[in-house]
């Protein structure tokens, strides 16, 4: 079947919604990544076996549906029992009876598999009522956890490619890049470029060839987000593709997947077979003029192959080097021709503009940062996973609100932002709106948007450090000041963390720094001393401290502390027994002794102590 | 034509001429170790970064690579700033740590007054700059044998899998065009070892001088038209050839008038 | 181009002049480089031939170059070899069936006749006028009717 309008859409979407209409139920389990390295497909697995056996009224295993991630990846698996939204954590595979005779034959719902807020410790039945959603608006992930992301229909059924017709069939190229203009959207990859501006560029391009490119080569440790999307709703970014083409006139596009994301390869495959079965990529869709068709180009996993020269390097079949970009690739880009390239999350949202409007858009979000955000939160965070939140909201309500604080009541340090080349912001920018611009002007940047707590037990110089060592590696090692700056820079960070550091050093940092900033070929290395100078603009003192008094203030770099136990030591012996080194000497009931020459500080004892009588400083 | 202004000089250049091109009409000497006529630009090493502004740019001032960057008209470019000088101070510095024997870094450092690094030295520094002239002349000669591998500090230039490379004719462009003469080669006369591969060499019928392998004549006589025979005889014999037939015309010429 | 270098080998007595002012016309750094031409013995008695670059048509030498660094001259007709573009991969000097395209050992470089930018100093040198810049006679293009 081939569907060629509007109204064979809606067709489509009438049928699916009329097969859904017999279930009085319906199960959506999240088999995003988190949840199924929890055991999610084992839980899907256990709901068809027992449906096989038993029959139940208005309900099959139709019923259950395999979606994409929810985003709270700290509570998976995640079973959500519709209408009602009975949300369920943790759930594992021999719950799954239970859950089918209790919350699917009857309407009982199962307190133990509730989640529990932790500030109020009350169990909340409904996803809508936890914190970590209710303060979300999600748009780009508007379908994530709600529609199964290998079954075309049901994304029709939701609305899709409602946006694609609309454009193919009412509107003119020009008319699609002023709507996009007018809505304000700006690159979700990192650079935050208008995303209109740089679609009229590439189509006031004169060529014969122009191509459309979706970056999913998300590279930042800790970040998922375009992961998610392309996993749990391809099509919307295979949409937003097509909208893009149709805009600056391209018959081919290009999903760029790092191979690290076996699973979206699969989900923008089978996305992308789907379409073409179904008419809405390949010649004359929608009975017009416009021929589309979109190829996966895979990435092998280097970091620099996000960057936009880099990567289309990369999908030509060369070495992933980026090249000086005084010819934008707009301009010449892949195969040298016109190219606009913009991420995943971006893509995802150019639908539902068109289907909402320009304007909708525009009035979320701050004025010159519009829309919304998907951030990965991760790291000292009660709550960590995948939010979507307008522009403009502060750190605080990301972090206090939605990630429900420090875990364990622990004192807030920084939150690092924007990726490796990203920057930390300290407590005194907790009130900080987030949006493009106000994150750059403080230092950091607002990146493809991992968002990285941190506690007082932090120490900044290790996360500087951290964060230099990756870029040292993921360097193309093309120029000089990144590969061989970088690397400096990295040594002289190692120097001070060892406690070798010397007063001249955050100087030559400094200077270094400067030159790798000022002289880098391409945006990593440009942006390569961000984690050493938004740490030392911040968290000098902590530098100092490891230099002038050789001190760890945090307790992390390993030459600069000791463990000692102190008398509140109760001579249970759990350290002893802990201590592979056998540094640790004792008698029951008596205080234990560290014996410093064997102690190699891999904090062993300090787990297996249950009274905390362990210091380390 | 374009005119912009060079260390406060205005100067004429062809549209589309990259700026470092510019700058060396004027005699103005600026270091590079990643350009070379026989390939594209590709700003690796940086040490041409210059500094650039417009009357009406505000004050705003930029440094970019002058190998790679269009020269511009009404641009006003500095190649000596107190900026630009310790960028190349600093390359040149970080260039020492890695490379503290090559020759040609020291030389370029020696003129910016460093005759030592002071950084840290990389632990298994080479003389290599990776300034990949050699990758991109083996691709623009069309075998694309070698290649950079890895990334980040780690990056080298190899061939495929570290084995002697299937697409390699031994035709030593990668060694002749190495500024620090990291690639090394033998050749006896006879056979000719690089990155790990043999090749014989084909020798004149004539005089038995080798000249160059066997697979680049192969490959000479597969795309680019040369005939076989052209190759059976070294440039001397072919100028004896061509004596020796020229005199045989005149001779006959001779023996005709008298 | 409104002249062309002749080689008159009747006329040539092998004092190698030409070779000499060549070298010198082609110095590098104060040091002679490589005659780009060779008077040669013929087997026949008192007659030499000064082998220079033909120019050619269609020339070995530049189609063999892969880096494309000899290119003709359009005011002078040579085919120029761009000394700061060519990687001495020798291929040149292999494929010359004349042997014209040189490998100059002492400087490193490889070598050909440029005529000299247009003025061939041998011809300025040479004494019996063997070798000579003559000028074209443009011949009238028969009209086709």
């Amino acid at each position: 079947m081939c569907i060629t309008s509007s109204r064979q859409l809606k067709q489509v979407r009438k049928e699916f919604l009329d097969g859904d209409a017999r279930f009085e139920k319906k199960v959506m389990i999240c088999c995003g990544t988190g949840c199924l390295a929890n055991g999610a497909q084992e839980i899907v697995d256990e709901f068809d076996s027992i449906l096989r056996k038993k029959r139940i009224k208005g309900f099959t295993i139709e019923a259950v549906r395999s979606t994409g991630c929810h985003g709270f990846c700290e509570q998976g698996p995640l079973v959500i029992i519709e209408p009602r939204g009975t949300f369920y954590t943790k759930v594992k595979v021999k719950d799954v009876a239970d859950i089918i005779e209790k919350s699917i034959r009857s309407d009982e719902v199962i307190d133990k598999h509730l989640y529990t807020d932790p500030a109020t410790k009350q169990k909340i039945e409904r996803y809508p009522d936890v914190a970590f959603f209710s303060h979300q608006q999600r748009i780009a992930l508007r379908n994530l956890g709600k529609i199964a992301p290998h079954n075309i229909k049901d994304y029709i059924a939701n609305g899709g490619y409602q946006s694609l017709a609309k454009v193919l069939t009412t509107m003119t190229p020009d008319d699609v890049i002023t709507e996009v203009s007018k809505s304000g959207l700006r690159g979700r990859g990192g650079g935050g470029f208008s995303a209109g501006r740089k679609w009229r560029s590439c189509a006031d391009v004169e060529s014969d060839t122009h191509y459309v490119i979706c970056n999913g080569d998300e590279g930042d440790p800790g970040a998922f987000m375009d992961r998610s999307i392309m996993e749990g709703d391809p099509h919307s970014v295979l949409e937003g593709l097509a909208i893009a083409a149709y805009a600056v006139g391209a018959k081919e596009g290009f999903v760029y997947v790092r191979d690290e994301y076996p699973l979206a390869v699969v989900h923008m495959q089978k996305a992308i077979e789907d379409c073409r079965k179904e008419g809405l990529l390949g010649e004359n869709i929608f009975e017009t003029n416009f021929c589309f068709d979109v190829h996966i180009a895979r990435g092998a996993g280097a970091f620099v192959c996000g960057e936009s020269s880099a990567l289309m390097k990369s999908v030509a079949g060369e070495v992933g080097e980026p090249r000086a970009k005084y010819v934008r690739s707009v301009v010449k880009g892949l195969h040298d021709q016109p190219t606009v390239l913009n991420n995943v999350e971006t893509f995802a949202n150019i639908p539902i503009i068109f289907e909402k409007g320009a304007d909708w858009y525009a009035g979320i979000g701050t004025k010159k940062s519009t829309g919304t955000k998907v951030f990965s939160l991760v790291g000292k965070v009660r709550n960590t996973g995948l939010i979507e939140v307008p522009m403009g909201i502060t750190l605080r309500q990301i972090i206090f609100d939605i990630g429900g604080g420090i875990i364990d009541d622990r004192p807030f340090k920084a939150v690092q932002t924007g990726g490796p080349s990203g920057g930390c912001l300290p407590e005194s920018k907790l009130d900080l709106p987030v949006d493009f611009d106000s994150l750059t002007e403080n230092g950091s940047m607002m990146g493809s948007g991992g968002m990285i707590v941190m506690d007082d037990r932090t120490c900044m110089v290790d996360v500087a450090k951290y964060f230099t060592d990756f870029l040292v590696k993921e360097s193309c090692g093309k120029c000089v000041p990144c590969r061989e700056g970088l690397y400096q820079l990295h040594k002289l960070l190692v120097k001070i963390s060892e406690g070798r550091g010397e007063e001249s050093d955050i100087d030559r940092m400094e200077q270094l720094s400067e030159v790798i900033v000022n002289a880098s070929l391409c945006g990593l290395g440009q942006s390569g001393p961000n984690p050493l100078l938004s740490t030392l603009k911040y968290f000098r003192d902590e530098y100092t401290a490891h230099i002038r008094d050789k001190r760890c203030p945090a307790g992390v770099c390993r030459e600069l502390i000791t463990y000692n136990i102190t008398d509140e030591c109760t001579g249970c012996m759990a350290c002893i027994s802990a201590c592979a080194y056998h540094a640790i000497t004792g008698q029951k009931k008596k205080v234990h002794v560290i014996d410093q020459e064997k102690c190699t500080k891999c904090g062993a004892c300090v787990a297996a102590c249950r009274f905390n009588t362990i210091d380390v400083r | 034509m374009v005119t912009l202004t060079i260390n406060g000089k205005l100067v004429r250049a062809r549209e589309g001429e990259m700026l470092l091109d510019a700058i060396r009409r004027e005699g103005i000497e600026i270091p590079a170790t990643c350009q070379h006529e026989a390939v594209e630009p590709y700003g690796a090493c940086r040490l041409c970064t210059v500094e650039i502004t417009k009357a009406d740019w505000g004050g705003w001032k930029n440094h970019v690579t002058s190998c790679l960057y269009p020269v511009q008209e009404g641009l006003i470019v500095s190649t000596h700033s107190e900026d630009v000088i310790r960028i190349r101070k600093t390359i040149l510095d970080l260039f020492l740590a890695r490379c503290p024997n090559a020759e040609l870094i020291q030389n370029m450092a020696a003129e910016y007054g460093i005759t030592r690094t002071s950084y840290e030295e990389v632990p298994d520094g080479n003389d290599c700059i990776l300034c990949g002239l050699c990758t991109r002349v083996c691709d623009k000669m069309g075998f694309q044998a070698i290649s950079t591998v890895g990334r980040g500090h780690g990056k080298e230039v190899a061939p495929p899998l570290g084995e002697a490379p299937p697409d390699c004719v031994g035709c030593l462009a990668c060694a002749q065009i190495c500024p620090t003469n990291y690639i090394k080669f033998t050749d006896d006369g006879t056979t000719r070892t690089i990155w790990g591969r043999e090749f014989e060499l084909v020798k004149c019928e004539t005089t038995g001088q080798p000249t160059i392998t066997k697979e680049f004549a192969a490959y000479l006589v597969k795309h680019r038209n040369i005939p076989e025979d052209y190759f059976t005889r070294c440039d001397s014999a072919h100028r004896e050839e061509l004596a020796k037939t020229m005199g045989r015309i005149t001779h006959w010429g001779r023996q005709e008038e008298a | 181009m409104n002249y062309r270098f002749v080689v008159k080998p009747e006329l040539c007595i092998g004092c190698r002049t030409c070779e000499l002012a060549c070298s010198f016309a082609h110095s590098v750094n104060g040091k002679p480089g490589r005659s780009r031409i060779y008077p040669l013995g013929t087997g026949h008695k008192e007659l030499w031939v000064p082998v220079v670059c033909l120019q050619c048509e269609d020339p070995a030498c530049a189609r063999s170059c892969l880096v494309d660094a000899i290119t003709r001259n359009p005011e002078t007709g040579a085919m120029d070899l761009d000394a700061e573009r060519c990687v001495r991969c020798m291929a040149c000097v292999a494929a010359c069936p004349f042997g014209c395209s040189l490998h100059d050992a002492n400087h490193q470089m490889v070598v050909k006749c440029d005529l000299c930018g247009g003025d061939p100093v041998c011809a300025h040198f040479c004494p019996t006028k063997a070798l000579v810049l003559e000028p074209i006679v443009q011949q009238k293009k028969k009209k086709s009717a």
